[in-house]
């Protein structure tokens, strides 16, 4: 009798504590009203959104901001399909606000509480709105291309004769087959649909001068500053950091390609109006312009444009001229066909 | 008068908590249990979940991503480029860390124990990241080797040790050094040094004790560590991402991709079993190679 006893009182106890573990978790859910979930990327760029975006939010809304990184989509989709979401606003590749609306994992914005007055349409979704912008753009050391004898357009990056050394290029379809078909002498206006095949046609010409498939956006500034290669492809911002801390590196805005990191609210989000309060709050010209002012991504919302600095607008390639120059990744092609283009050219890679 | 003798009376407070634990019996199985649960919930369940995907969509049971996988040239071929940098990586790893592990058990020296150890364990404790930047500094065009090389005067051309395969082996053997160093020094640590010397009494030179006695005998150690190796290989991601070129894809790399980036789980379920399988397979044809070895057989 006693062992049984003795059974029971452990089983009790583990009941106890296993009672206990979810308890904790749901038993503050009053509080929870009171907290923001929100995912960003993390490092310099989150303290910077800290500072000029989320903490004024919590001082005028009266709650408290929990950052959380990365916004792993994987995650997200895990947490949406079990129905355990924790998270309030993801900070996600355009891209990824197109495919998870339609796969049913993103919440609907409400225009009503966030004007999307300033914004490119073109980023615009149900599901999503930029928050800020990044381009891949050509980058090169200047000390191999000096003043004068500088890459200009895709064209010249694929003219290894002009301009000679090995390049780098993304380890990805998306910018790579837009850089070849611009290089072939595609309008930028007819760009989409993209012709994949001419694409890789253009892609074989310059296959063995490609050194480097970087895949992190840390390595091109130091491919680039050590001379590795002394051109390649580059999200701008990496860049013009090195370029501050006085790496020989330049960017040209010509023909580079923008896009955004969006605002996305899970399906099933804890806090939901609140996170749309919060998006609209980051989209205001004085937040959109703290961010950039810090830190080397444009502003999603135009009219930030004019609080910044002459010169912060021409590094950020947002004067009127260079806006021009450059071309919006048409995201909603790529949802469409980025399974069957990247597995073609993965194996590409590889013949 | 019988005078009984009486049992002195332990009174209950008298005995310790774990004392009066151990009495309840059948308690010594929670051991097993507790432990087993924790293996068969996180691991066991969320794996058959995870591959059940590969096999049922919406539409119920279904092979379209087997089909897919074994029809389209790109996902064999990413396989057998996995299965071979991680063989690679095995291969070179076992090359460095036998002697490493052999100079640990027969060396007298404490220092030079401890100078050994300490040189194996201490990168197993920095971050995976930055020693994989860390060779990236290392092998680039103008890095340290290249450079060094060149001001001896034995090469002219900086070699290509970086963005290609080379590249990717070099730097994954060092990380997974330690595993190897560790499992073959485990072993041989119980081998008895004696068996050397009396091999050796009997008219053995050295070499031939070492290739017929110690040998053999650390077959257990040399496989361990290979598995272990070889396991961990296939499924690296950073270190071919950042050191490798266009024909290191690992198959990791295509189901991080269809995992975070194209949302195709079921694709990534089937990729991840597709490794699984062939993983299991190549262990079994190892162990059927090495069955014969007579230290091998006694183990089971």
């Amino acid at each position: 009798m006693p062992k049984k006893l003795g059974l029971l009182l452990v089983a009790f106890l583990v009941a106890l504590i296993v009672a206990g573990c979810g308890g904790e978790a749901s038993g503050d859910s009053d509080k929870k009203n009171k907290e923001l979930v929100v995912v960003d990327w993390g490092g310099p760029y989150t303290e910077v959104h800290k500072k000029v975006s989320f903490e004024p939010f919590e001082k005028e809304h009266g709650v408290k901001v929990t950052v959380v990184t990365p916004p792993d989509i994987g995650k997200l989709k895990a947490m949406v399909q079990s129905g355990n979401v924790e998270w309030d606003v993801v900070s996600v590749g355009n891209d990824f606000a197109i495919r998870g609306g339609e796969e049913g994992l993103l919440e609907k914005l409400d225009f009503n509480v966030i004007s999307t007055e300033g914004l490119p349409e073109e980023l615009v979704h149900d599901y999503g709105v930029p928050e800020n912008m990044f381009s891949t753009v050509i980058a090169y050391n200047t000390e191999a291309f000096p003043a004068d004898q500088q890459p200009k357009n895709w064209a010249d990056f694929w003219d290894t004769e002009k301009f000679p050394g090995p390049r780098g290029l993304y380890k990805d379809p998306m910018w790579t087959l837009e850089a070849a078909l611009l290089a072939d002498g595609v309008d930028p206006a007819n760009l989409y649909p993209l012709d994949v095949d001419r694409a890789f046609a253009k892609l074989d010409e310059l296959k063995d001068d490609i050194k480097v498939w970087w895949t992190a956006g840390a390595q091109p500034p130091e491919l680039l500053a050590t001379n590795e290669v002394p051109l390649t492809s580059a999200w701008s911002g990496r860049i013009t950091v090195a370029a501050d801390q006085g790496a020989p590196v330049k960017v040209d805005f010509n023909q580079g390609f923008m896009m955004s990191n969006s605002w996305a609210v899970p399906k099933g989000a804890p806090n939901k109006e609140l996170a749309m309060k919060f998006i609209a709050f980051t989209l205001a010209p004085e937040q959109q312009a703290g961010l950039s002012s810090q830190y080397d991504n444009g502003p999603a919302n135009t009219d930030a444009i004019p609080l910044l600095s002459e010169e912060s607008i021409n590094r950020l390639g947002l004067s009127s001229e260079q806006q021009e120059q450059q071309i919006f990744v048409n995201s909603g092609w790529w949802v469409e066909n980025y399974d069957k283009v990247n597995e073609r050219f993965q194996q590409w890679l590889l013949e | 008068m019988i005078e009984v003798k009486k049992e002195p009376r332990i009174l209950a407070q008298q005995v310790s908590f774990s004392h009066r634990l151990a009495r309840i019996s059948g308690l010594q199985w929670l051991l097993l249990i507790i432990p087993l649960g924790y293996i068969m919930i996180l691991m066991v369940f969320s794996m058959a979940d995870f591959f059940k995907l590969s096999l049922f969509n919406e539409d119920g049971f279904t092979l379209e991503y087997f089909r897919h996988i074994f029809s389209t040239d790109i996902y064999l071929k990413v396989l057998w480029v996995t299965l071979k940098i991680a063989l690679l990586v095995t291969f070179f790893s076992l090359i460095v860390a036998y002697p490493l592990a052999y100079m640990l058990v027969r060396t007298t020296s404490k220092l030079w124990k401890k100078i050994i150890l300490a040189s194996v364990l201490i990168p197993f404790w920095i971050s995976l990241l930055v020693r994989t930047f860390a060779w990236s500094i290392l092998l680039r065009k103008n890095g340290v080797i290249n450079m060094i090389l060149m001001e001896m005067g034995i090469i002219d051309q900086p070699l290509e040790l970086i963005y290609n395969t080379t590249g990717v082996v070099i730097a994954m053997t060092h990380i997974l050094l330690p595993y190897m160093v560790l499992s073959l020094y485990s072993v041989m640590e119980g081998i008895d040094q004696k068996l050397l010397l009396a091999a050796q009494s009997m008219g053995a030179r050295p070499w031939k004790a070492f290739t017929q006695v110690f040998l053999p005998l650390s077959i257990p150690g040399v496989l361990s560590g290979s598995l272990l190796v070889f396991v961990m290989g296939i499924g690296y991601f950073i270190t071919p991402a950042l050191l490798g070129g266009s024909k290191t894809t690992m198959i990791s790399m295509l189901i991080e991709s269809n995992i975070n980036t194209t949302l195709n789980w079921h694709l990534a379920s089937a990729l991840a079993l597709v490794l699984f399988m062939a993983t299991l397979i190549l262990l079994f044809i190892a162990l059927l190679l090495t069955g014969k070895n007579p230290v091998l057989k006694e183990l089971e």
